[in-house]
């Protein structure tokens, strides 16, 4: 196997390069100020929405809206939500769907950008605009919904996989960064024999490691998040994934007492309150997740993965 | 993620379609930007449109047989709810169902559901079951993608033997739908068949007749008090601390708004109050209610007369000069907790909120005190109002079901449809004594179990004539009731009154960009010229037609007034 | 590879007709870049093309399966464009369609009729020129900012807080922009205090498309680095050292090897972006509708949902649809066009 022009450079990250110069004061004071700026920019409204979720109801009432100023701290909210077997069911479920179908997205996405990577194979045009048609044209509902019905897939986990495993987005990007790579690393690899489901797995997935980041986050995200298939596909509540409960434990109807909408009703919590916090669980998985992605973003990891 | 709910309130907003629409935004976005959604458009099939109503009405409907178990404290008077302020004896409640009626037979039933629902296997279903005698699999729907999913539902071939059908999910399509998959009851309650079931038997005729679709009785009707539901709600205890006196004309209004407000302390007199200055300034309902014969003879829309361009112009009037809150004008945020917060003064809502506000406010702020404004006429003479429709919410049963699911479904709807006062209300509203409420001073309180499981899945399938009760609240129901028979004794029936009208679907997009125009008007953002302008296209692109249609419809069947 | 309209796919034609240039199995120059593209066209027989690219092919099929079975067949639903579809019309939705009645091209002719569309198009594209201006460049300088940070730590943190605003609806955002730009929030309270009054830019018409482009940037600018340091995580330091070695300073390394390192990426987002161009937004349109009024704030999203949905016209908004993908389908066309031209790959090559 010649890697011999991709190295693994240093896991652990350099403090500068010898080569790079000192930056200058104004340029490293104008850099600072601009990423804090960014952060705050970011940061101030969050703090609004933590603050406003941490609030005792009185607090919300009394500014008639989002908090800006914490007066008081009360956990109720994030307890409320938190409590009962239902929320912790719909953590599983939505576990368990995000894992299996990333694992199903990233599987098919990934061959299918490397059965596209290389231009001039047979069908190439034919798969590639087939794929590409989807991006433009959608179809409606009704069709759809019968469509996944008469295959048996409501009332079935599959039917919150299945209808979105794919994003031609995700594959082209991925496609892209494929064909990146040079050729020359997977040549002398094919000359050797190598197979192509090979060449994929010891010589371009290697490669292609912050690629493959990005997009399961994707996937990931698409998933976690998603809850329009499940409100559609499935009659039965038990099978829920966590978005959906969400939105029906804060949903605020006056017609329509449930779940902690009771609650709210007597006066014991805020909905205003509980929304934010149901908010601020949403970002939970954000934080979780972006250290394992960006640790696959080391400056100069690889050498000669993509063409300059 | 999306809390989508957020803007959902008492006060949900000015539309309750647009608030629907709003909730069911992601949908489309989901949907892949391309939202070809299912909300079903349609084909003009001759039979589907029309009503039917006057004598062809009442051979299809079922005879009524008032109850006459618990009286009520205020009798219903000027189409007012009956209202129930006293307590009443749990230990001797009347039973309004001697025998079940229900054979056990199983049966699927789909309805919107807001909130989380409960486990099918859940403590209060299974109660209810044993009480009925029914055998119910219920699938709770998310009640804001419950259009989407009904859409998609009636239009594959496996349709749940009774589905529960809102009226604001009756656009386009749909309503061709119910005739096409769902079946007439007719032979199992017109006329004196309804008497096996007495508390079907006890809904006023009115609604029975809104539930004739297509030409037959397919719907099992929620029967609504014909009142104004919209309420111009005031804060009575800050009124009464700034000694403000509550407005009795359109003017008055006006400069008692412009008195209040004060942006430099956060508050505004008013939010959106569209709604209201309908009721103040006397303009039709919109939709088939909308047509009425004048006394001229003439029939006519509400667009057509000069005070629907007058409520909309005061309504800019108080947006112009500012006392309607910034918010309410962005459509943002909840306009409850602004009201409740005291950065509103008055706002528009229906019933529900007077009880609703007040209970969510009873221990944090004691002091709040909601009152409901009597309507005005904009001169400040007496107001014209015009009435509701009947009913708004029905339960079908689907064509080719068996006879035994259609008699455990009408059971099932016989048990939903208990009167106040009876035992299997309180099993509907609070579930079973010791599981889901615990009985205080003689008032049921729910506890957690209660508060989880006892939704509203069953109060959906029918419900009794109208009544207003809330037994931790007595006063409330008294002064909802006695508000309703004060604007009661001005509310008029328009000639459509208490038909059940599916327009022909050429004309369904006719009108719909009225609602849009009104919200940009009033805030300034369309000339009054661009609502003339619309007027006369709705006249000159089939209004008129439409017209045609309306008169002879009312010639074949007689006014509803 | 010329992916005109009337071109057929090729696959789908016998060996004689293949157009398609295709090479040895093995490329000889080390340089080419597409080694199975060198030689001339029909000279490998389907034959062997078979033998030599089923492997890829069958990679590439699992995909193809599930686009044909849940993006192709319903696809065929959109024949109720030329129809005035009634689902319900029969047995189930399917049947349906052949009992609604055939309308040609009617909910065509009533869209191309219907001034709302018109000036829907006009602001989506108005709205998609801004954010083609003020949004696209962002993210590439953000990532190019982050990514000259040499401090992990730092570099970490950054990256992870700006992820953060894409996780909010857009209930939220806009929740959010009113308490501190709307007419009683944050500024105009304090305005207030210090005597002037009025301010809200949340309900001005005229301001409204940059408006809403703030809002977008706000909120998925942060998300929309993440590819870009994907890619330029894979930047070869060689590179940089070499480029240092003669003499090239901070500036003049990053025009000369950042900035050609993300081009391909840059292309193909661009590319798809101006495919996209008649999607510039949804719910936060319709969510903001109401604060600025409908002729501000009507894009062909929103349009087809009013028209269409709202109104249960399953067919009008199916022709909308069909209108746009074809719009859609002629923009990516034409952007690739254009990178080829400019020396990039595009989506696909040429």
């Amino acid at each position: 196997m010649s890697l011999n022009t991709t190295l693994i450079r240093s896991l652990k990250a350099p403090a500068r390069p010898v080569w790079e110069e000192p930056p200058s004061k104004a340029g490293l004071t104008a850099k600072g100020a601009f990423l804090v700026l960014c952060c705050l920019g970011v940061l101030g409204p969050l703090w609004i929405v933590i603050v406003t979720s941490l609030s005792p109801k009185p607090v919300i009432d009394r500014v008639g809206g989002l908090v800006v100023i914490p007066q008081g701290i009360t956990f109720v909210n994030y307890t409320e939500l938190l409590s009962g077997g239902q929320v912790s069911r719909a953590i599983m479920v939505s576990v368990g769907v995000t894992l299996f179908g990333t694992l199903f997205s990233m599987t098919v996405s990934v061959l299918a950008a490397y059965g596209l990577s290389r231009p001039g194979t047979l069908g190439h045009r034919f798969f590639l605009v087939t794929m590409m048609a989807t991006m433009f044209f959608g179809a409606g509902l009704i069709p759809t919904y019968l469509l996944v019905q008469s295959l048996g897939l409501t009332d079935t986990y599959l039917s919150l996989i299945l209808p979105s495993a794919v994003s031609v987005f995700n594959i082209l990007v991925l496609r892209a960064f494929f064909m990146g790579i040079s050729p020359e690393l997977t040549e002398s690899a094919r000359i050797d024999g190598a197979s192509d489901l090979r060449i994929l797995l010891t010589i371009i997935m290697p490669l292609s490691r912050a690629v493959l980041a990005v997009i399961s986050l994707f996937y990931a995200v698409g998933y976690w998040s998603a809850w329009f298939n499940a409100s559609i596909y499935l009659t039965d509540q038990q099978m829920m994934p966590l978005q959906n409960v969400l939105i029906q434990l804060v949903q605020k109807n006056t017609e329509a007492p449930a779940g902690l909408q009771q609650a709210v009703r007597t006066g014991q919590l805020s909905a205003l309150g509980l929304q934010m916090a149901v908010m601020v669980l949403a970002l939970i998985p954000v934080a979780v997740a972006s250290p394992f992605v960006q640790r696959h973003f080391k400056k100069g990891m690889l050498t000669g993965a993509i063409k300059g | 993620m999306t809390p989508n709910a957020a803007s959902a309130s008492a006060f949900s907003g000015p539309s309750r379609r647009s608030f629907l629409a709003s909730t069911a935004v992601a949908t489309a976005a989901v949907a892949g930007g391309m939202p070809l959604l299912a909300a079903c458009g349609g084909s003009a099939s001759g039979k589907r449109e029309g009503a039917t109503s006057g004598k062809a009405a009442d051979k299809l409907i079922p005879a009524y047989v008032a109850s006459k178990i618990a009286q009520p404290d205020i009798p219903s008077k000027n189409g007012s709810a009956a209202g129930y302020t006293s307590k009443i004896d749990l230990a001797a409640l009347a039973a309004s169902v001697p025998d079940k009626l229900g054979t056990g037979a199983s049966l699927k039933i789909m309805s919107p559901l807001w909130g989380t629902p409960p486990k099918p296997d859940c403590a209060y279903y299974k109660a209810l079951d044993a009480e009925a005698g029914t055998k119910i699999t219920w699938q709770n729907q998310d009640g804001n993608t419950y259009g989407e999913k009904l859409g998609a539902v009636l239009a594959s071939s496996s349709i749940p033997d009774m589905v529960v059908v809102p009226s604001w999910e009756l656009v386009g399509k749909i309503s061709s739908a119910v005739t096409a998959k769902f079946m007439d009851l007719g032979p199992y309650l017109a006329g004196d068949k309804v008497k096996k079931y007495p508390n079907l038997a006890a809904i006023p005729s009115d609604a029975w007749r809104m539930s004739i679709f297509g030409g037959a009785l397919r719907g099992i009707p929620m029967p609504a008090a014909p009142v104004p539901n919209i309420v111009p709600f005031y804060r009575k205890d800050i009124f009464d601390t700034k000694g403000y006196t509550v407005p009795k004309s359109a003017d008055e209004f006006l400069s008692w708004a412009k008195e209040a407000t004060s942006a430099k302390a956060k508050v505004w007199a008013c939010g959106d109050m569209r709604w209201s200055a309908a009721g103040f300034f006397g303009v039709q309902p919109a939709g088939p209610l909308g047509w009425n014969i004048g006394s001229d003879g003439k029939l006519t829309y509400r667009i057509e007369h000069p005070e629907y361009l007058e409520h909309l112009e005061w309504v800019r009037k108080l947006f112009a000069a500012g006392v309607v809150h910034p918010d309410d004008k962005a459509n943002t945020g909840d306009p409850t907790q602004r009201f409740t917060s005291g950065q509103t003064l008055v706002g528009n809502s229906d019933m529900s909120g007077w009880y609703g506000m007040t209970t969510e406010q009873a221990q944090s702020n004691p002091d709040f005190e909601v009152d409901g404004m009597d309507y005005f006429g904009a001169d400040g003479g007496t107001p014209t109002l015009y009435a509701g429709q009947p009913a708004g919410i029905w339960s079908m049963i689907r064509k080719g079901a068996s006879k035994e699911t259609v008699e455990n479904a009408l059971a099932a709807a016989n048990f939903a449809a208990a009167p106040y006062g009876t035992k299997e209300r309180m099993f509907v509203d609070y579930g079973v004594e010791g599981t889901h409420y615990t009985v205080k001073d003689g008032v049921p309180v729910k506890n957690d179990r209660g508060v989880q499981e006892v939704n509203n899945a069953w109060v959906l399938l029918a419900a009794p004539a109208p009544y207003l009760a809330h037994p931790d609240f007595p006063e409330i129901a008294r002064k909802q009731v006695e508000w309703q028979q004060r604007q009661g004794a001005f509310v008029k029936k328009t000639s459509t009154y208490g038909m059940n009208i599916v327009e022909p679907t050429r004309y369904a997009t006719l009108s719909s960009q009225f609602e849009q125009l009104e919200i940009d008007f009033v805030r300034g953002n369309k000339k009054l010229s661009d609502v003339q302008q619309a007027i006369s296209t709705w006249k000159s692109s089939g209004g008129d037609k439409l017209r045609d249609w309306y008169k002879q419809l009312l010639d074949k069947n007689g006014s509803g007034n | 590879m010329a992916l005109t309209a009337g071109s057929r796919p090729d696959g789908t034609r016998p060996p004689a007709a293949v157009e398609e240039p295709a090479a040895a199995v093995v490329a000889a120059t080390a340089k080419e870049s597409v080694p199975r593209r060198a030689g001339k066209a029909g000279k490998v027989p389907f034959r062997v093309r078979w033998r030599r690219d089923r492997a890829l092919i069958l990679m590439t099929l699992p995909v193809i399966v599930l686009l044909v079975i849940f993006n192709y067949v319903p696809l065929l639903g959109n024949v109720v464009a030329f129809q005035d579809y009634d689902p319900y019309a029969a047995g189930n939705g399917i049947t349906a369609i052949f009992h609604s009645p055939w309308v040609g091209v009617e909910q065509f002719s009533r869209m191309v009729d219907d001034p709302l569309f018109w000036s829907a198009t006009k602001n989506t594209i108005v709205l998609f020129m801004l954010q083609l201006v003020l949004f696209f460049p962002v993210p590439i300088a953000l990532a190019l900012v982050i990514n000259s940070v040499i401090r992990p730590r730092v570099r970490a943190v950054a990256q992870a807080i700006m992820y953060l605003p894409h996780f909010f609806s857009w209930v939220l955002v806009v929740t959010v922009f009113q308490q501190i730009l709307g007419g009683a929030g944050i500024i105009a309270q304090t305005l207030e205090k210090h005597g002037w009054s009025g301010f809200d830019l949340m309900t001005d018409a005229d301001l409204f498309k940059y408006l809403v482009t703030a809002q977008a940037v706000w909120k998925d600018a942060g998300w929309g680095i993440i590819v870009f340091l994907a890619a330029l995580s894979a930047v070869s330091t060689d590179l940089y050292e070499a480029a240092a070695m003669d003499g090239a300073g901070r500036w003049r390394r990053m025009w000369h090897v950042t900035l050609p390192a993300l081009r391909p990426v840059i292309a193909l987002l661009l590319v798809l972006r101006v495919g996209d161009a008649l999607s510039v937004g949804f719910e936060q349109f319709l969510l903001q509708r109401w604060a600025v009024g409908a002729g501000a704030s009507e894009v062909l999203d929103t349009y087809v949902w009013n028209m269409g949905i709202q109104n249960g016209d399953f067919s009008y908004a199916a022709a909308v649809g069909l209108v746009k993908g074809v719009i859609g389908v002629c923009l990516v066309l034409g952007a690739n066009k254009v990178a080829h031209l400019l020396g990039e790959q595009g989506v696909y090559q040429k």
